[in-house]
């Protein structure tokens, strides 16, 4: 929970959006070899992994057989029939890649404890980086990962984020991560980035106000509903293909939308909190934050998209906490 | 149109006179009689031990050592496994912090993690169904939570936050508030059992009193929701609460509370005559059985004086504790119920107790005084069986207490 008057929140908060903001992050880290690991992540993922060229990563969702999103992820093209799959969730996806394997020559372990990573967002982060690192990373694309050295060590820089700000990752040797972040806090004190170190803010605040969401808002959600059309690869064949082809023609009763909270604070409102339109229980809320870009009280909602048009008045929760449906971005 | 084929499916208790309890208040009400069963029994423990902190202390002390001996690494483990905690989430005050938000959502304990980083994590509550009890519970809460961060602690041994209690709804306060901040960042001293009600380092968030809540969650929303999105049904919690509730409030402080008693009789004779006192006050005002009549849909063919008014209660109450139980007798003579001391004793089967059929037999032989009249009896046969009998009837005792 995070509140207009945070001070400490709303300066790591706008570190990020204004100069250079860092932190420790490990997602969990699935890593995937064999000669079928192309063929194997194109049938788990909707998006085409496979089209991913060597150094090259794509955002992803994994549907259940019903359609339903229960992953979302970033699967990077690491080498040769090499793959790493960061996701939040690894000993979850092992068990869902265990039943949909199906005599593949593909082998999957979880290397979250081997690998860790630093984020490095903002829109000078790109100068934070070429002073790190060995390669200039001033012609990467969105979604790239190139091999670099930071004092010696060897490291991946991946050009990406969960902050809608440019943004840069760095992945090195779990052994190394000590020495790593040393060189960062040095880097950093020339540029005045700062460290942040509350949860909510990196994971939440930021990410929201973009419209980014965790997988526990798209949790259940077909990608049609969660306005990811983009991703999904309709020429070839993935798992739940045939029942999302279901939702896409049927049209889809629930969407994922933004939410904007008029109270100056939102204590009363929980993840699952019901949302009502003229007293009429018309969905749930996902998410809530303060976002200090925004400068409100934000989140997402799961709403009956046809009774609830973007604009549509509601209330929240059993304080009746007043509220209206908006687009999904904020800043 | 045509007409729907039926009427939508919801859960309920059933009374015995087809009154049907939905499923959210019959958890709410069982939650409630745990609690007003926990709070009788503190008042064995406040005759047994006159002195606050003594008690408090040793209360505290069982609390701890039991909640560390029932959580093994593989329970822990398997617990990170259900919530699907990262890997990356550092153990300490992070999870014992999600541990214990968990339990109060599930008890209906009603409020939101203020703050949940690091180096400092505030719990604050608007309501506790255990706020009848006294403090002495509010303590050896602290004392369970202790168990939780020293179980999550980075180095496996000992805890790096202080705890501190301090709001307690129990004390009158308007919110419960749990603050737990990391030792060597606030430069904090580690504490004893007795000092966890203190102020904390950094200032709290007070929720003003419009946006407190009511109800937790599940009854809110159906479903609690943890900081990772991970979610349990009503159904779910409600099952858990009819075990485990009874662990941490009765089975717990009832370890330290009988040994603070001279020998297992008097522990006994004072544990009776306390439950018995609850007993005969639970109905002495005309209008709590009325209300009770009401609750239950009692039809006026059921005069006052009828034992069939405890029977119903009795059945209902243990319906919406989850205890299997068998009408085998329901007339204006008597009214028999089966139930098994297995299940009625071991709510959690791993912490069977005795105490139970003590306690309500105590209990419910006084109420019915009152709730219909001193004609009537209740008392539990088969207590050693396979098979125990709950019977109200109607008995002449010349020594009846």
């Amino acid at each position: 929970m995070l509140f207009k008057n945070d001070q400490a929140a709303r300066a790591q908060h706008n570190a990020v959006r204004t100069n250079i903001g860092w932190y420790k992050w490990t997602h969990d880290l699935v890593e995937v070899k064999g000669k079928d690991a192309a063929g194997f992540l194109d049938y788990l993922y909707v998006n085409a992994i496979a089209k991913a060229g060597i150094g090259r990563s794509k955002y992803t969702t994994m549907l259940n057989d019903a359609g339903q999103i229960i992953d979302d992820v970033i699967v990077t093209h690491i080498g040769e029939d090499y793959y790493w799959i960061s996701t939040l969730y690894a000993p979850q996806l092992i068990a869902w890649m265990d039943q949909k394997k199906d005599g593949r020559d593909v082998t999957y372990q979880d290397i979250t404890s081997e690998v860790d990573m630093y984020a490095v967002q903002g829109p000078n982060s790109r100068a934070l980086i070429n002073s790190l690192a060995a390669a200039p990373v001033d012609g990467m694309k969105r979604f790239m990962m190139i091999d670099s050295v930071i004092d010696g060590i060897a490291v991946k820089v991946h050009k990406s984020g969960f902050t809608g700000e440019e943004g840069y990752e760095i992945y090195c040797a779990m052994s190394d991560s000590g020495s790593i972040r040393n060189a960062i806090v040095n880097a950093g004190k020339a540029l005045n980035a700062v460290e942040l170190t509350i949860l909510e803010v990196y994971v939440r605040s930021l990410p929201v106000e973009k419209g980014f969401a965790l997988r526990q808002d798209l949790y259940g959600l077909s990608p049609y509903e969660a306005d990811l059309d983009w991703s999904v690869d309709l020429s070839k064949n993935f798992a739940g293909k045939e029942a999302v082809l279901r939702v896409k023609e049927e049209g889809s009763q629930y969407k994922l939308v933004g939410i904007e909270y008029e109270a100056e604070s939102y204590e009363d409102i929980a993840q699952r909190e019901r949302v009502y339109y003229q007293g009429v229980d018309v969905g749930f809320v996902r998410a809530a934050i303060y976002g200090y870009t925004a400068d409100k009280n934000i989140g997402f909602a799961v709403v009956e998209s046809s009774k609830v048009p973007i604009g549509s008045k509601v209330t929240v929760g059993e304080n009746r906490s007043p509220a209206k449906i908006v687009n999904r971005i904020w800043v | 149109m045509p007409l729907k084929d039926k009427l939508d499916m919801y859960k309920g208790v059933e009374t015995v006179w087809g009154k049907i309890i939905p499923e959210k208040e019959a958890y709410k009400y069982a939650l409630r009689q745990i609690s007003s069963f926990c709070a009788n029994l503190f008042q064995v423990m406040r005759i047994l031990e006159p002195d606050y902190e003594k008690r408090t202390e040793a209360i505290c002390e069982i609390a701890y050592d039991m909640n560390m001996s029932a959580s093994s690494e593989e329970y822990l483990n398997s617990y990170y496994d259900e919530w699907n905690i990262p890997e990356f989430c550092e153990r300490s005050s992070w999870l014992g912090a999600i541990f214990g938000d968990s339990g109060d959502e599930y008890e209906n304990m009603a409020g939101r993690v203020i703050q949940f980083t690091r180096d400092r994590v505030e719990k604050e509550l608007d309501t506790c169904p255990w706020d009848i009890v006294g403090s002495e519970l509010c303590n050896m809460t602290t004392a369970m939570f202790t168990a939780n961060f020293d179980l999550c602690s980075v180095n496996n041994t000992e805890n790096e936050v202080s705890l501190n209690m301090c709001e307690a709804r129990g004390c009158g306060d308007m919110h419960c508030r749990v603050v737990a901040e990391r030792r060597d960042v606030f430069n904090l001293p580690k504490q004893g059992w007795l000092d966890h009600m203190g102020t904390p380092a950094r200032e709290c968030h007070v929720t003003p009193r419009e946006r407190m809540v009511k109800e937790g969650q599940l009854l809110r929303n159906g479903v609690y929701s943890n900081a990772f999105g991970e979610e349990k049904t009503l159904e779910w919690a409600y099952r858990w609460v009819a075990e485990k509730g009874w662990v941490w409030s009765v089975s717990f402080p009832l370890v330290a509370i009988r040994d603070m008693a001279s020998s297992d009789e008097e522990f006994e004779r004072i544990f009776k005559i306390v439950f018995s006192t609850a007993g005969k006050n639970a109905f002495i005002d005309p209008f709590a059985v009325e209300g009770m009549r009401s609750w239950l849909g009692v039809p006026r063919e059921i005069d006052d004086n009828d034992g069939r008014l405890m029977g119903g209660y009795i059945k209902t109450q243990l319906d919406t504790q989850l205890v299997p139980n068998e009408l085998v007798r329901f007339d204006a003579d008597e009214v028999r119920i089966k139930v098994q001391p297995e299940s009625f004793n071991g709510r959690f089967p791993m912490a069977p107790i005795d105490e139970l059929t003590t306690g309500f037999e105590a209990l419910w032989h006084n109420m019915v005084k009152t709730m219909v009249s001193p004609e009537w009896s209740c008392w539990f046969e088969g207590k050693d069986d396979d098979d125990m009998f709950i019977i109200v009837g109607k008995k002449i005792d010349k020594k009846m207490i």
